[in-house]
């Protein structure tokens, strides 16, 4: 048996498990674009993603549990605005220097210096937080029945995904409309030009960092509310985000959502339709890792990146 | 002739001295072999004391004049992969006993230093910790570990060096299973677990009267959740149970698709087995209320972390009318000892112990009464002693009827009863309403400690 029976008896259990997928692909999406923004502008990956995405979660966990009603929405803002900050602070004191010529090295120098920063941020959080884990309450409420009667999806994440649509619809926005959102696009294209335009491509590159964390800390508060959170949460996060920029294109916002997509598609079909019912779930990250490495050999620019 | 022998007479004489005034190293003698050699140079003799290392690298003393502390090595997950909750927990656990038995006078008459190491939850760092606690530590004894993974390379490594070992809260049955004089455990065997398991559920019967007693169990990819499912596929058959079986690596987060594959079987599970650890199954749990599984047909058995209720309601909402087992004694049923370690306990982590905290303090509480009773480092005297324990301790009353005196196999019990605690206290509790403290959990099984009207109270 090369596929498990359901997948190809029953056309409502092939639909729940690619809805409840493609659910997941809009979220991993949210989680990867901060990562390929950062990518896009600075030209470097940045390994404390993970760690930035579960300091947003404990932002807007925290700040629910503390103010009882607050409205969920500031509570993402929040998150956002909070690793914002830590991102910006981060870029100037870390990053700065290598895009002044000061650092010979500066791709090694990049990933030592982001993975450092992962570890700290980690044990930091392990260390006031400890290692329990926590969880906000349901965002809303909602009894939501099987779609056409037989599409069961999950409440909360429904909601996370279309608290993700949101943000990614004003993420768009921001790029393609706003002065800064085309000031970075200037500077992620040539940065040489965008000087002689009058773009300072060292403020754009802290802006960048900045929202690429603010991106992954939303993200980390939008799901929040759907897992459980605890200090090294944003381990397996990163290692998706890493697979969804590699597959949709490094640098490319709409790769990134693309690629979230397909992820998430394939890591349920994968799991759901797997011969062995018992093994299928063992193997929902070899999935994902499969298509990072075939992308990788044949077309290792991604889907909508610019080829190497 | 005579200036050469005077010059290597002098460098001999400054190499012992050298020898005897350098900071002491362990010691790397186990047992010493003196050989006597004759070296006559002009009608002078010398000889030379040669010392053989029969356990190269253990260093651990023997002599109790040689030390000033007596040194037990415990192991604990205290960072990931492992469990770092439950290796947290353990770790105060050990804090407490290591104080109350210095408290008491130590070991031996000498103070007590327990060195704790973090094993990661990975096998490889198991037999790494190991290693240094032996060779470089010299501790006299080892107690503790989580992760029964990192218990099978352990007690490998114990039987090497032949360094006696007690085992708070590893499972699988291999780890006494075969045999090794030095290892010792206090925590249920897999089989235990299994049996409880299948049981339980037996009296329960039909839980949504499908005429049949079918059970889903979710385990974790590790020797702990397939040593749950070789044990369920061995007894559950016994019990009129069939089941079928999901393995997921940790730490997974979106159980989805097998919550999707659960609803699509032919049957209805009337129970579904959660055997993954941690915040894991929290995930898993709450998964199954909100993708659909019905409780009035199906009983959702949680992991034990659930009877932390602060944590449990957090993480899972819907959780009510779960039931979770309960390794180890609950309020209850707990000893005046247990009872008294329950309180210290509760003032440095606000809650009742968790199983792998009675076990981790009592692992260390046995280990310093069988020195104490051996009444010396000897590890061999360590193994007679700990294999004639009769201790009160926390979690009851330790024993190990099955050694080298009265093996497994001549008393008729399977193999991995060698140096078994067998009175490990297994019960399953049950939530009734959410929110629930965990303290008035009803206790639903077995049949001497229940305090609801049957094996399974109904929504």
């Amino acid at each position: 048996m090369l596929i498990f029976d359901q997948c190809i008896e029953s056309i409502s259990y092939l639909a729940t498990l690619l809805t409840n997928g493609l659910i997941m692909g809009i979220i991993y999406a949210l989680m990867a674009l901060g990562l390929t923004l950062i990518f896009s502008v600075l030209g470097i990956v940045n390994f404390s993603h993970g760690e930035l995405y579960m300091i947003g979660g404990f932002v807007a966990f925290f700040l629910l549990d503390a103010f009882e009603g607050l409205n969920p929405i500031l509570a993402i803002l929040s998150a956002g605005l909070a690793t914002f900050v830590i991102g910006a602070i981060f870029e100037r004191l870390f990053l700065r220097p290598m895009h002044q010529g000061k650092v010979q090295r500066t791709g090694e120098y990049a990933i030592l210096v982001t993975f450092g920063f992962a570890f700290f941020l980690q044990y930091l959080s392990l260390a006031i937080i400890g290692p329990f884990p926590f969880k906000a309450s349901r965002f809303v409420d909602l009894a939501i029945k099987p779609l056409f009667g037989v599409i069961r999806v999950f409440q909360t994440r429904v909601v996370a995904a279309a608290i993700a649509l949101i943000l990614i619809a004003i993420l768009l926005w921001f790029i393609q409309r706003t002065w800064t959102g085309r000031g970075l696009r200037a500077v992620s294209q040539d940065k040489d030009a965008a000087a002689v335009t009058g773009i300072n491509p060292l403020r754009m590159n802290n802006f960048a960092f900045g929202l690429g964390a603010a991106l992954a800390g939303m993200s980390g508060a939008v799901l929040v509310q759907v897992f459980s959170w605890t200090f090294n949460v944003g381990i397996p996060a990163a290692s998706k985000s890493y697979v969804v920029i590699v597959l949709g294109g490094m640098g490319s916002i709409p790769g990134a959502l693309l690629g979230g997509l397909i992820l998430g598609a394939v890591e349920s079909l994968g799991t759901g339709c797997f011969p062995d019912p018992s093994r299928g779930l063992a193997y929902q990250s070899a999935f994902g890792l499969v298509i990072f490495a075939l992308v990788l050999l044949i077309r290792p620019q991604g889907l909508f990146g610019r080829k190497l | 002739m005579h200036r050469k022998i005077l010059w290597a007479l002098a460098i001999t004489a400054v190499a012992l001295l050298a020898g005897a005034c350098a900071t002491p190293t362990p010691e790397t003698i186990v047992e010493q072999v003196v050989v006597t050699e004759i070296v006559e140079v002009e009608g002078e003799s010398t000889t030379v004391e040669v010392e053989v290392t029969t356990v190269p690298g253990r260093c651990a003393p023997t002599d109790l004049a040689d030390v000033e502390t007596i040194q037990i090595g415990a192991t604990a997950p205290l960072s990931a992969p492992g469990s770092v909750t439950g290796g947290l927990v353990m770790q105060a656990a050990f804090r407490i006993a290591e104080d109350e038995i210095n408290e008491a006078g130590g070991v031996l008459g000498k103070p007590l230093n327990m060195i704790l190491n973090d094993t990661e939850g990975l096998p490889e760092r198991g037999t790494a910790v190991m290693e240094r606690l032996i060779t470089q530590d010299c501790v006299t004894a080892i107690v503790g570990e989580y992760h029964s993974a990192v218990g099978l390379t352990m007690k490998e490594v114990a039987n090497k060096y032949h360094v006696p070992i007690v085992f708070a809260e590893t499972y699988n049955d291999d780890i006494t299973g075969v045999g090794y004089p030095e290892v010792f455990r206090i925590a249920p065997t897999s089989t235990f677990t299994a049996q409880m398991d299948g049981k339980w559920l037996s009296e329960v019967g039909d839980f949504n009267g499908d005429g049949e007693m079918f059970v889903v169990i979710v385990a974790e990819n590790t020797g702990y959740g397939t040593g749950q499912v070789e044990k369920a596929d061995l007894w559950f058959p016994e019990y009129g149970l069939t089941h079928e079986t999901f393995f997921a690596d940790l730490p997974t987060q979106d159980f989805s698709s097998v919550v999707t594959r659960i609803n699509a079987l032919d049957t209805v599970p009337d129970a579904i087995l959660i055997k993954v650890t941690g915040e894991t199954s929290y995930n898993l749990q709450q998964q199954l209320y909100e993708g659909g599984i019905d409780i009035s047909k199906t009983i959702v058995v949680a992991n034990q972390v659930a009877l932390n209720h602060d944590e449990f309601w957090q993480n899972v909402p819907d959780g009510a009318f779960a039931v979770v087992p309960r390794i180890g004694p609950w309020a209850s049923s707990a000893t005046e000892t247990g009872l008294a370690f329950a309180e210290a306990y509760r003032a440095r982590m606000g809650r009742f112990p968790e199983a792998y905290a009675f076990e981790a303090y009592d692992s260390l509480h046995i280990m310093a009464d069988a020195i104490n009773r051996a009444g010396s480092l000897d590890p061999d005297a360590i193994i007679a002693a700990l294999e004639a324990t009769d201790f009160v301790g926390a979690a009851g009353t330790y024993t190990f009827p099955y050694g080298s005196g009265n093996t497994p196999e001549d008393a008729g019990v399977p193999a991995f009863m060698w140096h078994q605690w067998p009175e490990v206290p297994l019960l399953f509790l049950q939530y009734t309403e959410a929110g629930q403290h965990s303290d008035d959990l009803e206790v639903i099984w077995p049949a001497t400690y229940r305090t609801s009207d049957g094996a399974i109270i109904r929504p």
